[in-house]
């Protein structure tokens, strides 16, 4: 059976490898040193594949058919996609998949009432492009890509997002494969592209929502964590964090430890990262 | 202007989601893009606004505010994204300067 190593969640805006440097000093160290951390801890977990869930950026699913949730089933993956390699400053890479989990979960949420759609044919922004760059930069345990809708309504609600995170727990554990699996949620925290807000960060919102996922009060995140809320701290971009709350599921709830928090103007996002006991 | 106004039958939603899958098509953008728009059934006042990089009518008339930024980059390149960059700094003409 699969058993979860590391559930973690951080922020995977494109400024932190497509122009970093525009950054001061002090925020690029913080930010360096922060997903330093987080991938050290990553790897000594030794996770032999990890379960990501992320939003899609309006990039894999035409607006005639957008899914809650995607679980990418190939065996190995390419990114980033073309268009957007010179956007995230990185180099084309491959990273394996792990096939056989994924089509286990798309089985398994499916009798747990989760509609999920799969492919093999997903194309990679800063999505994963970003953390992966920075938290196993050799590219060296394969990857399961759930995209997920964070940005066209109508959006799954955070309770939704939050029992899904249960079910792909549960069927990480009922994979029959002996498996250590890490489950990274990337994302947030906010930014608003396409708003009049996009050269701004509203950390008072951020420090709020770090706060409250390290209640380990998941009745009270799901309550206070509004797509509303979300929406008016970064509008198109703040309510990634809707993946946090897949993570946060996954976690079963517990409170999460914020690693580091960097609100940086020059990556028009507030860049941040927890990881939650397991 | 929110992402819960866009409207996702809206042809310039369609365009430019396919532009930014298809190397061909964004050559087109450059040097077509009046034929691009009308292969796409876009209306005059997606036309106008698209033409001009008036990416903030562009958010009313329903395009999903995550193309937004996507557009400048379109026309003004995607690497090196900060705020000075063309890019951004076209984004900051068009969405937030007063208008006349």
């Amino acid at each position: 059976m699969g058993t979860i190593v590391s559930v973690i969640a951080l922020a995977h805006a494109p400024g932190a490898t497509g122009w970093l440097d525009k950054a001061p000093q002090h925020e690029q160290d913080a930010l360096r040193a922060g997903y330093a951390a987080m991938g050290e801890r990553l790897r000594a977990a030794r996770p032999d594949v990890i379960v990501g869930v992320a939003n899609d950026h309006l990039l894999n699913f035409p607006m005639e058919s957008i899914p809650d949730w995607c679980v990418g089933t190939a065996a190995r993956w390419r990114g980033p996609a073309e268009w957007f390699r010179d956007w995230v400053n990185i180099a084309p890479y491959e990273v394996a998949g792990e096939r056989e989990l994924a089509r286990h979960i798309v089985r398994h949420a499916g009798r747990s009432g989760f509609n999920l759609a799969f492919s093999d044919r997903l194309e990679f922004d800063d999505n994963w492009s970003v953390p992966l760059k920075f938290l196993t930069p050799d590219y060296g345990v394969p990857l399961v890509p759930i995209h997920m809708n964070c940005v066209v309504p109508p959006l799954p609600q955070p309770q939704r997002c939050y029992e899904f995170g249960t079910v792909l727990a549960d069927a990480v554990r009922a994979w029959p494969a002996q498996a250590r699996v890490a489950i990274m949620a990337t994302g947030g925290l906010s930014h608003d592209p396409g708003g009049p807000r996009y050269f701004a960060v509203d950390e008072k919102f951020d420090r709020w929502f770090l706060e409250l996922l390290g209640t380990g009060d998941a009745q009270r995140v799901l309550r206070e964590l509004t797509i509303e809320k979300m929406i008016a701290a970064g509008d198109g971009g703040t309510v990634e964090l809707l993946a946090w709350i897949v993570a946060l599921g996954a976690a079963g709830g517990r409170a999460a430890q914020t690693d580091f928090y960097v609100p940086s103007v020059p990556l028009r996002c507030g860049m941040g990262g927890v990881s939650w006991a397991v | 202007m929110s992402i819960l106004d866009t409207d996702r039958t809206l042809p310039a939603n369609k365009l430019i989601f396919e532009v930014r899958r298809d190397a061909a098509l964004r050559a087109r953008f450059r040097t077509d893009l009046e034929g691009l728009m009308r292969d796409y059934g876009l209306s005059e006042a997606e036309r106008t606004a698209l033409r001009q990089a008036d990416i903030r009518r562009l958010g009313e008339l329903g395009v999903h505010p995550y193309f937004l930024p996507q557009v400048t980059r379109l026309f003004k390149g995607a690497g090196y994204n900060h705020n000075e960059s063309e890019a951004a700094q076209l984004y900051a003409d068009k969405m937030l300067k007063e208008r006349a």
